[in-house]
């Protein structure tokens, strides 16, 4: 494929500390597009030859060294078109959840891996020693890393550039709780960005892999350069016109989404028990700008910057320099804990970069400890004398940190709230679905977003399908049931179609399908339209799906927590609300073609999935 | 007719200490419609992109009905 890649994927054996390129065919780039398309074909390959051995994938243990971690970019990563600096990650196993591992990444690194001269990295087997992997101007070495083991991310991050003398090199690592093979532990980039779910960083961790460094000059070609030179220049003025990208993103980041969640009364508080925090003003991105915004902080080729450099002046949780918090990271950390403490979040932000967590995870995993707590349900002695009561931002903080070293109570919140809950004797207080914590939005004020969380194949996530575009910032009605099933599949596959491309989710507040076809198409040389491109995103989410059903995730794994389905929101604007599940699932399967949450013989063969 | 009118996000150039733990306090006359609070508020309707009648979608040619109502105004924002 001579246009938009650099044809070239690295395969790393660290069992034999061997390495060597391989290639993607054409035929299966136009299949799969890239980044996440091309690591889920990877994965499904991957099972078929476990199979073959005689491995029965359901039994197949996520920090085994046969798991494999697969690093990807896509056709639009490292060009000219706007905020395309990210990568995906994936790994057929996460260990928090036992579904499908992946994650996706802002940053550099995702560029500077084409500039290296490589489209991708799988990763299979484990060291018997930490090591460390060098892409530097396509030359690969496997580097010893027994003097990085114990470093967090930025002395990780520092060490690695100046050792290599490369100051602007991406390099991805992992943090002391992907060490401590924490479930929920993340892949680190550029110090503050995140491969942030499904716990990544313990994978990474359990082969030895302390970090991989990546730099060069390469650049993928472009087959249409002037076409696509007119393209790039309208979509960046789309997006600076966009309200969303080009003004309150940059203003005030991602953060800007908490008050207007709280004031549809659906902004999780008390680990879900409301949707209404009277407080939720002291958390907001209009309370971050004012009192601890130092600047923008933009990913590569970002023209939206919604990154934040951030800094606490005074008090117990004072911090010269650190950034974000996200919105679901304030949200985690701050919301449902309702500990209302921005400098606090900040803290415990920071604290989830350097050390490696899923701020998400962690943060949730906190607040249902608490209602565990409220409950009586966590024996004295657990506690260590920590005064785990909602609205205790010592005691989120301290958590945090205990979390990533696995210290008291900190081991079960790593577990994530599902076996924590499971283990304290009340399941029904995880908020999770599919083990994976739910993001900042009760599904019971926007119910499409509840059947994206319940279908969602790396489990409850926001970023799968991201309709509260369409039903709290747009104007779908949120409290309907009827049309959100066809909703939830046409955001899930565009999505697929964002991260297989690789670039910003950000981008589609602007830009639609056929934006992305005039990226694409000039790119490769492709004659590809918006129709084409939602069929790779809906065959991507198949064979995701037929990936999660060999280790036995079905359709009774498609749900909510109890609490979502049964206990009516209890006030505010959304009072009265539950989710009616049931129906949407129903209606959902029917237009996937799926039965039980598997896809149908019909489906697999009209998709070229047989 | 007393209300009571948040804004939000860029929306507070105009409005610095108006928050939602601070609501400025308005009195309305009976069938006022949003796009003529809108117009009292200095805002043009281009600004506000999405409005919130206690918590529930409005639109500019609705009537504030009740008494108390809480008038949430927001500029185009997005995140997650």
């Amino acid at each position: 494929m001579e246009f938009g890649y650099m044809n070239k994927w690295l395969k790393v054996n660290l069992t034999l500390k061997e390495f060597k390129d391989f290639s993607i065919s054409e035929d299966i780039l136009r299949q799969y597009l890239g980044g996440k398309g091309i690591a889920v074909h990877l994965l499904w390959k991957y099972v078929s030859k476990l199979e073959e051995k005689g491995i029965n994938v359901k039994d197949f243990d996520a920090l085994s060294s046969e798991n494999m971690l697969i690093f990807a970019t896509g056709p639009v990563t490292g060009t000219r078109s706007p905020n395309s600096g990210r990568h995906h990650v994936m790994a057929l196993r996460s260990p928090l959840t036992g579904s499908i591992g992946s994650g996706n990444s802002g940053g550099r690194w995702g560029a500077k891996l084409k500039f290296a001269g490589y489209d991708g990295i799988v990763v299979i087997g484990k060291s018997e020693n930490p090591v460390y992997i060098s892409i530097i101007d396509g030359s690969v070495e496997i580097h010893d890393a027994t003097e990085l083991w114990g470093k967090n991310s930025i002395e990780t991050s520092n060490h690695l550039r100046n050792k290599h003398d490369k100051r602007r090199a991406g390099v991805s690592c992992i943090g002391p709780a992907g060490e401590n093979l924490v479930p929920m532990a993340v892949i680190i980039n550029e110090e503050h960005r995140a491969v942030g779910r499904t716990g990544l960083g313990a994978v990474m961790a359990s082969k030895n892999l302390k970090a991989i460094i990546v730099e060069g000059n390469s650049k993928p070609n472009i087959a249409k350069p002037d076409e696509f030179g007119l393209k790039v220049k309208e979509h960046v003025e789309k997006l600076k016109e966009n309200g969303v990208t080009g003004e309150g993103l940059p203003t005030y980041g991602t953060a800007v989404l908490v008050n207007i969640i709280n004031q549809n009364g659906m902004l999780p508080t008390k680990n879900w028990q409301t949707g209404v925090n009277p407080e939720a003003e002291k958390i907001s991105g209009e309370t971050l700008t004012e009192e601890y915004l130092i600047d923008k902080h933009p990913c590569w080729g970002c023209v939206v910057a919604c990154g934040r450099k951030t800094k606490v002046d005074k008090g117990n949780y004072k911090i010269t320099y650190t950034e974000g918090p996200e919105y679901e990271s304030i949200w985690a950390l701050g919301g449902s804990t309702t500990i209302n403490n921005m400098a606090a979040v900040i803290k415990a932000n920071h604290y989830c970069d350097i050390f490696g967590i899923d701020p998400i995870s962690v943060g949730s995993s906190i607040a249902a400890a608490m209602e565990l707590n409220e409950k009586g349900m966590i024996p004295e002695e657990d506690l260590q004398g920590i005064d785990l009561q909602f609205g205790n931002a010592d005691a989120v903080v301290e958590l945090t940190w205990m979390t990533a070293f696995r210290q008291g109570l900190g081991f079960w919140i790593g577990e994530g709230s599902r076996k924590m809950c499971q283990h304290y004797g009340s399941p029904d207080l995880s908020m999770s679905v599919k083990g994976l914590e739910m993001p900042a939005y009760d599904p019971r004020g926007a119910k499409g977003i509840g059947l994206n969380y319940a279908t969602g194949n790396r489990g409850g996530c926001h970023v799968t399908g991201y309709t509260i575009a369409a039903e709290i910032l747009g104007d779908v009605d949120r409290f309907t049931t009827e049309g959100k099933a066809e909703l939830v599949k046409i955001f899930q596959d565009f999505t697929s179609i964002v991260n297989s491309s690789v670039n910003c989710l950000f981008l589609t507040f602007a830009l639609g399908l056929d934006e992305y076809a005039e990226m694409i198409g000039p790119i490769t040389g492709w004659d590809v339209n918006s129709d084409e491109l939602l069929t790779i995103g809906e065959r991507i989410t198949n064979l995701e799906r037929m990936i999660i059903n060999k280790f036995g995730i079905t359709g009774k794994d498609d749900t909510l927590p109890k609490r979502l389905l049964e206990e009516k929101m209890p006030e505010g604007p959304s009072k009265g609300q539950t989710v009616d599940l049931e129906t949407m699932k129903e209606e959902y399967y029917e237009l996937r073609g799926w039965v039980n949450g598997i896809p149908s013989e019909e489906k697999i063969i009209e998709l070229g999935l047989k | 007719m007393k209300i009571f009118v948040k804004v939000f996000a860029s929306l507070r150039k105009k409005y610095p200490d108006i928050s939602d733990l601070n609501p400025l306090e308005m009195e309305i006359d009976k069938g006022t419609t949003l796009a003529q609070l809108i117009a009292r508020l200095n805002f043009s309707q281009e600004e506000v992109k999405i409005i919130l009648v206690n918590g529930l979608r409005a639109s500019v040619d609705d009537i504030i009905k009740e008494e108390g109502s809480i008038i949430s105004l927001f500029p185009a924002v997005g995140g997650g």
